[in-house]
């Protein structure tokens, strides 16, 4: 399989293999935002015929404090079911981890899994080597209400960010309001420099 | 009536009033809307015909949410005050948020003659221009822009960007701001200019200095952007290395391979002798440097051949059956293309299975008794698995099959086995037992959506519509209105092909139409996507990919999706045309099957000329209705955020058409196809059935320079396709009857005197049904498909079934009887008794699996 960098060309594809493999799940201007804002943390691997078998859809996370180091976030990364046992998953991951460190000094990269997705987390913990950072409660249930008074309209949130659209208004702000309420692990890697 | 212009006189307020009135503006952009609201109630009570005050009232209530109400203030205060650049705005407003970017830029545009250096609207009629590909429109204002704030860096870009729209590449880099390198992007995107522009050497001399510098900080476009340049340049040695640390950085990009094989002369699409073995050289040793790596061992099984072939095929594929990688038949499928290839991978595979069926060993070193070297028994499964592939490939389903049942009855728990063996049954024309062995695929694994989703389709493609929304609801969201609603949310193209197909072969052509204007949508929301990037990217100064992603929009229903799903709703609508009694049929209940388009039957249209003023009227009123209704498709809901600003988007229309039965008996049928088509005759060129579809659609609505030029388009890409024949035949009947004169139609000198290949004489029986013929020389004509050493496959057989029906032939069952007899796995030729009865056995067995997995 041919991993590299993903070009716009890419995003219908990415779309498709997400949908086809996992519960969460974004509507096009979601990858576009991505691609838009970060294009060179995100990654493909097509087979011969250029079909999208897997990918992975990272950003950097917008929302730190003040004195927090930047760090990168793996919004989705995932690959077909046919194409396992190639160690595609990791391939993707590492090409992005460095871009990371290299472009925008990312010192960790984090995600988030849903605590009954047994098999990502086995792939994330085992094979990637995350490790568990924090559990955080009911993750998508809360809706952040800002308190400027211009009213900032929702980014999507990586995990369940369904039906909700996109407003480049701000670059940074996230808040949810649509969720399942299941508690998910925040899992870190730490990167080299 | 609307007032004549308003004298300028009526704008000014008294002072009080003029104060109220900015503190409107001012809670307006503060979305402080109830104090904003009583501000202007306040000054309107003393000047009800404000025209200022009440667009402003009109633009707060709309973000209350009441928009009729809100708009109808807006249209009012238009006609108060026609010179004043606020209202103007404020329409814009109303209409950008309604998505009509049309009149939004007229509006604008109004607004500008009045406030010519009005930034704000400047910039918002940019984007609008943009949006509309009005490029040169775009230099203008973003010349205006910047000349109104030289000092802001983004204008120097985003008029650089405007002039690369328009295709003026030397004033782009002209005005790329060039005084504050400090961005990474900006670099990047100045390099890029140089690169298309063709100066090479100073793309890499800014490359090379900022690299150094570190102002440019992504690595890996450095890196590819280096390679590509100095290897124009002709730099051999430079460019191999570079080609070589890409390797290194990324051992599975195949660019880089090419790349580095073509800086040393080695075309891999046109290999010598001498070339050949040099590549392997280079391969070779590149696949000991990264054993991690596929890449170049399995580019070396592309260059290799004769016994090199065989001794690296081995050990590839050994490799891969041992790791147990399920993708390695695909994977190894395109060397295929030759022969010789083809049979000594089959070798290879079937003494595998030879040996570890025997208990044997495949490790080099079994050969000197070594009892370590024992394979694992998940080695033979994937040898049989890749030998099942390998033989339905080639069309031996019934081998496939058996290779299969050996492998469960070795591991009945290998969700893969169960997938291909549906894929085999699939193929041999059995989409029932197909979609019964994804079912107990997806039990094997409740966990996972790959497989959920193969068996939901399985069942789309098998007709069970109902049951496969049950297999989506697993993992869509509860709370939807429907598993399909939420899919459809996801923009998933998958399901609404699939569903929208299923219905079509169900006879369900209203709901068959939902899903396809349901992609239709899909594909409107992707372009219009594009909009807040128009200011977002600019202000961000990541150029590159935004260019990127203008030129993918402009081509973005090229996707296979909209491509298919296009040509189906065409084809529908055609089919209602010609005979308005299946649409009647579809919604009064029951099922029927979609005759294919009955040219014979084709009623010809009158000339448009003929049509009178009432006539055409009504046709305008329809089509700008249908056009009104397709806008309001497009508009999606806003999401709200809680508070009360609702902001100025459209919220979704309740759909008052769910079960899609206006689409399908809704008037102008071929207008709404041609919507679909539209946007193939320019992305979709070299798609013949396009241009067939493209000539359906077009003969029916009398225009016949239009048939003729698809007919020219069809010829060109291929003259022998049986479909184009059958619309010659067709063509120079519809034109024979026609009284003006015409050109001449691009006439198809075998339609009458050739013998047609055998394998096409269903199609030839369409053409002489066009002809007119007796039915008994039709039905010869079918029933050619059926002599030996023709390859009948199942889906011809389908059609040829489907045609004989529509006809009436007498012989319909006959001819499924002997499909029946010689496909002996399909279950698509079966009576509707002998199906129930084959249901009956195959639901049992997965009963049983299912009770299984709940115990």
């Amino acid at each position: 399989m041919n991993v590299r960098p993903a070009r716009v060309d890419d995003l219908m594809g990415m779309q498709a293999c997400n949908l086809q493999n996992l519960p969460e799940n974004y509507t096009m201007k979601y990858y576009l935002y991505h691609a838009l804002t970060w294009p060179s943390l995100s990654y493909v691997a097509e087979d011969e015929k250029g079909r999208i078998v897997g990918y992975i859809l990272a950003k950097m996370e917008e929302d730190t404090a003040e004195n927090e180091e930047p760090h990168g976030h793996v919004t989705s990364i995932s690959v077909l079911r046919s194409y396992r046992r190639l160690g595609l998953a990791k391939k993707l991951m590492v090409q992005s981890q460095e871009s990371m460190a290299a472009i925008y000094k990312a010192s960790y990269v984090s995600l988030h899994v849903r605590k009954s997705n047994r098999a990502a987390l086995g792939l994330y913990r085992d094979t990637l080597g995350f490790s568990v950072h924090d559990i955080e409660k009911k993750y998508c249930a809360s809706v952040s209400q800002l308190s400027s008074p211009i009213p900032v309209p929702p980014i999507l949130h990586p995990l369940r960010c369904r039906r909700q659209q996109l407003k480049l208004i701000t670059d940074a702000s996230v808040s949810t309001t649509d969720a399942d309420g299941e508690d998910a692990y925040a899992m870190r890697l730490k990167l080299n420099p | 009536m609307p007032p004549a212009l308003a004298a300028p006189s009526k704008r000014a307020l008294p002072l009080k009033e003029a104060g109220l009135f900015r503190e409107v503006l001012t809670l307006y952009e503060t979305r402080q809307l109830k104090k904003g609201l009583k501000a202007a109630d306040t000054i309107l009570k003393k000047f009800p015909e404000h025209g200022e005050t009440l667009c402003m009232r009109g633009l707060i209530l709309t973000h209350m949410g009441r928009r009729e109400e809100g708009i109808e203030h807006v249209k009012k205060g238009v006609r108060f005050d026609l010179t004043s650049h606020i209202v103007w705005h404020v329409f814009g407003l109303i209409q950008k948020g309604q998505k009509n970017y049309e009149e939004a830029l007229k509006s604008y545009t109004q607004a500008l003659r009045f406030d010519k250096d009005n930034i704000n609207i400047l910039r918002d009629a940019a984007h609008l221009q943009t949006q509309l590909r009005q490029y040169e429109h775009l230099v203008e204002t973003r010349h205006t822009l910047l000349q109104l704030r030289p000092s802001l860096r983004q204008n120097w870009m985003a008029l650089a960007v405007a002039y690369h729209l328009n295709g003026n590449l030397a004033d782009a880099k002209k005005n790329v701001p060039d005084y504050d390198f400090e961005q990474s992007e900006t670099l990047l995107y100045h390099v890029r200019l140089l690169e298309e522009l063709g100066e090479t050497s100073d793309a890499l001399a800014l490359l090379d200095v900022n690299a150094k510098s570190r102002v440019i900080v992504d690595r890996v476009s450095i890196m590819e952007i280096r390679a590509r340049l100095i290897s124009k340049l002709g730099m051999t040695d430079e460019a191999e290395q570079a080609w070589r640390t890409l390797i290194q950085h990324n051992p599975d990009g195949l660019d880089y391979y090419r790349g580095l094989l073509r800086c040393k002369g080695i075309d891999l699409e046109a290999l010598t002798d001498s070339t050949r073995a040099e590549a392997l050289h280079i391969l070779r040793e590149l696949s000991e440097q990264f054993p991690r790596a596929d890449k170049p061992t399995r580019l070396s099984l592309t260059v290799a051949e004769g016994d090199e072939f065989t001794e690296l095929a081995r050990a590839y594929i050994l490799r891969g059956l041992t790791k147990g990688v399920p993708s390695l038949f695909a994977d190894v499928k395109s060397l295929y293309a030759s022969p010789s290839k083809q049979s000594t991978i089959e070798s290879i595979v079937d003494g595998f299975r030879t040996t570890l069926a025997d208990g044997g060993s495949l490790s080099a070193d079994a050969a000197s008794g070594s009892a370590a070297a024992r394979e694992a028994p998940t080695t033979y499964l994937w040898t049989l698995y890749f030998l099942a592939q390998h033989h339905s490939a080639r069309g031996a389903h019934v081998h496939a099959l058996e290779l299969l049942d050996t492998a469960l009855v070795h591991t009945p728990t290998l969700p893969e086995l169960h997938t291909f063996r549906g894929r085999v049954l699939k193929r041999a024309g059995d989409p029932y037992g197909a979609a019964r062995a994804l079912d107990a695929a997806r039990l094997l694994d409740g966990q996972d959506r790959f497989l959920n989703t193969k068996s939901a389709k399985y069942r789309l493609r098998a007709g069970e519509i109902e049951e496969a929304q049950e297999v989506f609801g697993m993992f869509t969201k509860k709370d939807a209105a429907s598993p399909g609603a939420d899919l459809e949310d996801m923009q998933s193209l998958l399901y609404l092909t699939e569903e929208g197909n299923a219905h079509r072969r169900n006879g369900k052509l209203n709901l068959a139409l939902k899903k396809y204007h349901a992609i239709q949508k899909v594909f409107a929301e992707i372009e219009d996507d594009q909009f807040d990037f128009h200011g977002y990217s600019i202000r961000k100064f990541i150029i590159n990919s935004y260019i990127d992603m203008v030129e993918w929009e402009d081509r973005l229903r090229s996707h296979p999706s909209y491509i298919s799903t296009a040509l189906s709703a065409s084809r529908i609508y055609v089919s209602v045309h010609d005979d308005p009694t299946i649409a009647t049929a579809c919604t009064s209940s029951g099922t029927l099957h979609l005759p294919s388009i009955r040219l014979s039957v084709l009623t010809l249209p009158r000339h448009p000329g003929t049509l009178t003023e009432s006539e055409k009227k009504a046709k305008k009123k329809a089509s700008k209705k249908a056009a009104q209704k397709l806008a309001d498709d497009v508009k999606k809901a806003a999401s709200s955020t809680g508070s009360d600003d609702k902001g100025l988007d459209v919220p979704t229309p309740k759909d008052d058409d769910p079960d899609g039965i206006k689409l399908l008996t809704g008037p102008e049928p071929l207008e709404r196809a041609w919507k679909f088509l539209l946007p193939l005759t320019t992305l979709a060129k070299d798609n013949i059935d396009v241009w067939i579809a493209v000539y359906d659609v077009a003969v029916r609505r009398g225009k016949y320079l239009q048939a003729a030029r698809a007919l020219k388009h069809a010829k060109k890409l291929d003259e022998q396709h049986p479909e184009l024949h059958v619309r010659l035949l067709h063509f120079r009947k519809a034109h024979a009857a026609l009284t003006s004169p015409l050109p001449e139609p691009p006439m198809h000198n075998t339609c009458n005197s050739t013998p047609l290949l055998l394998l096409r004489s269903s199609l030839a029986a369409r053409g002489l049904h066009v002809l007119e013929r007796p039915r008994e020389e039709v039905e010869d004509a079918v029933f050619g498909v059926l002599n030996p050493g023709v390859e009948l496959t199942v889906p011809t057989a389908l059609e040829v079934f489907a045609l004989l029906k529509e006809l009436g032939s007498s012989r319909a069952d006959e001819f499924r009887a002997a499909c029946d007899a010689s496909f002996q796995l399909a279950t698509v030729f079966k009576t509707q008794e002998e199906m129930a009865a084959v249901k009956k056995v195959v639901a049992l067995g997965v009963q049983d699996m299912e009770k299984e997995v709940v115990e």
